[in-house]
């Protein structure tokens, strides 16, 4: 009987070899999915309709390097989004094709399968329909989805990629989308100093690294508040304003004056590697950001409360400043930028 | 045989006989051209520069002396309607064939062509200003004419940020210092596709204008021109808002905020007392 069934077997594997019309033996594409920390809110709904597998991540990440998404094969996704700078880059704003110089600063790209809103405006609320915005920005890759599909269509990488992480080698928009999002939800990052010592993985704080924390815990976190170190509130800090016509802020989106020029409170993971700040890289300096803090921000009707109430300023002294730096600092991931 | 090809012939003749024309010889279904008259009042809209004196001014309702150096907007979802509220929708998901731009710079899209319309008295006409937030999604691959239209360098009806279309985009010139005027509207609104719940943020832009028409457009041996007055003098003197521009709502960076809603309203309509905006009526040439 044993013999029976395995010459059967061997039949069908023979079979289904020599078999000319069968397509390809499905390839197996097993789920991924990403790590969540400890204490880290819940996933964004949609990463449960697009969980990461490892094919999909595979290719989301060779189509995040690959600069034929831009019009003149100039620019990745990793050109402003560098893995060394926690997924940002060094520029004030944005620098596309040409040069051309964008709207906003690049925002590190970490932890996003938790993030409920993207872009500084939170114009987006599911990563999938992100990548489409700087595929087709003039700005950005000035490039089209239809461009981008005819440059990678016939690539024998793309197509055995496209096969093995959905089955068939059609290049489709929504595949393109899924993928890149797929990536980037494994971009998670938790493994900094900060980390190790709320785990009790042996680390300690310097002294004016648990005096900065002290500092954070009182005078920044009601905003930079959980493991996210944002609370995803959009809010008006009263800081220099984008002098470009097409800056409104979060009112841009919803159209509600009350946000007008209010910005996504930006995570403080990995704060060291991605300088300069502020949401058109105001600021060259973490100390500049805590400077003008202290000094004063800009008033306005819709200035957040926190600050209104407290004369338009966040008061630090010289010491708390150099403390709260030091705990910043502490906030960087080096297993993350070096991956 | 032969009989059976002579009997697949008269077959023939006779279904592209009725496909032509009814019993009574009028055709089945014929084009209805819609003509879009762009005008401040009365009068026809030339568009100049800052300095332009051939330009067309227009004074606002508040006051404020203004022109146009270039006006565009977005016409879909096109519904032609009969009096027993028979609904005859042309091309309603299909920005190619279903949508275009209005660009009063360009003469040969002031006529949009519906074509193949069938036979019948029309006493109303429904459209979009804008795209319906369904299919406001920049799909290049469903609609590559319309996204090629929209997106080319001397139309610039893209909002790429928020991957759709602007629906309306104005540039000109107010006030005797000829300050800048920039009036740029779209939706914002974002969310999985057919699940209303889930669009929870933004502002939907998009208008739909219903107009009775003045005539019966009567489809059939004829092939009617259906003229749409689109009179900008409600941009700041409309049916909902009269607005007085200044440095807060001239340009697009304070207008998309809170009065971008203002002048949608006073272009399309605010959807419920106003259901036409802009538009009217002019005629309808049997």
């Amino acid at each position: 009987m044993v013999k029976y069934c395995m010459l059967l077997a061997v039949t069908i594997t023979l079979a289904s070899c020599s078999d000319t019309t069968t397509e390809m033996i499905p390839i197996e594409n097993p789920e991924i999915g990403f790590t969540i920390p400890a204490n880290f809110p819940e996933p964004n709904n949609a990463v449960y309709n697009n969980m990461p597998t490892q094919y999909g991540v595979e290719l989301g990440k060779q189509l995040f390097f690959d600069t034929r998404l831009s019009t003149d094969n100039s620019i990745a996704c990793a050109s402003c989004h560098i893995p060394s700078n926690a997924f940002a880059d060094h520029n004030a704003q944005g620098i596309g094709v040409e040069g051309r110089v964008g709207l906003r600063n690049v925002p590190a790209i970490q932890n996003l399968a938790f993030m409920n809103f993207y872009n500084w405006d939170g114009s987006r609320l599911q990563l999938e329909n992100q990548p489409l915005v700087p595929i087709i920005t003039h700005e950005e890759m000035d490039s089209s989805i239809l461009e981008v599909i005819s440059k990678i269509d016939g690539d024998d990488t793309y197509t055995e990629l496209f096969r093995n992480a959905f089955g068939d080698d059609e290049i489709t928009p929504e595949r393109i989308y899924q993928s890149i999002a797929q990536y980037e939800y494994t971009l998670v990052s938790a493994n900094s100093t900060y980390d190790a010592v709320m785990r009790n993985e042996g680390a300690s704080f310097t002294e004016s690294e648990a005096n900065g924390y002290a500092t954070f815990q009182q005078k920044c976190a009601s905003c930079h508040s959980s493991e996210l170190f944002t609370d995803q509130s959009f809010r008006n800090v009263g800081f220099p304003i984008n002098p470009s016509v097409d800056e409104a802020g979060r009112a841009r989106v919803t159209g509600d004056m009350n946000e007008y020029m209010s910005f996504r409170v930006p995570s403080l993971r990995n704060v060291a590697y991605t300088a300069p700040y502020g949401s058109f890289g105001q600021f060259e300096t973490l100390m500049e950001v805590l400077d003008y803090f202290d000094t004063g921000v800009i008033a306005a009707d819709n200035l957040d409360p926190i600050l209104k109430n407290n004369n338009n300023r966040i008061a630090l002294t010289t010491q708390e400043k150099e403390d709260l730096l030091a705990f910043m600092h502490t906030l960087s991931d080096e297993s993350f930028v070096t991956e | 045989m032969k009989n059976l090809k002579k009997l697949l012939f008269v077959a023939a003749t006779t279904t592209a006989l009725f496909s032509c024309s009814n019993d009574d010889g009028t055709p089945v279904a014929n084009n209805v051209t819609l003509a879009f008259h762009n005008t401040f009042g009365d009068e026809t809209i030339v568009l100049g520069d800052a300095t332009d004196a051939s330009a067309t001014v227009n004074t606002s309702e508040a006051g404020q002396i203004h022109h146009f150096a270039e006006a565009k907007y977005v016409i879909s979802n096109i519904v032609l309607v009969e009096a027993d509220g028979t609904e005859f929708p042309y091309n309603i998901n299909d920005l190619d064939n279903g949508a275009t731009v209005v660009n009063l710079a360009d003469a040969t899209t002031l006529t949009y062509v519906l074509n193949t319309i069938p036979a019948a008295t029309y006493t109303q006409i429904q459209f979009g200003l804008g795209v319906r937030s369904d299919l406001n999604t920049l799909d290049e691959v469903s609609n590559p004419n319309f996204y090629a239209l929209a997106g080319a360098n001397d139309t610039e009806m893209m909002w790429e940020w928020g991957t759709g279309y602007r629906f309306t985009k104005i540039e000109g010139f107010y006030g005797s210092e000829n300050e800048t005027l920039s009036v740029h509207t779209g939706s914002t609104v974002e969310g999985t596709q057919d699940e209303e719940d889930t669009y929870t943020q933004g502002v939907d832009a998009y208008r739909t204008i219903t107009l009775d028409l003045t005539t019966a457009a009567i489809v059939g041996n004829s092939a009617p021109t259906i003229t749409i007055k689109a009179d900008f003098d409600k941009l700041l003197s409309g049916a909902t808002n009269t607005i007085t521009l200044g440095e807060d709502n001239a340009t697009p960076n304070i207008h998309t905020a809170a009065s971008m809603e203002q002048f949608v309203d006073n272009l399309g309509g605010d959807g419920t007392t106003d259901t036409h905006g802009m538009f009217t009526i002019e005629s309808v040439t049997n």
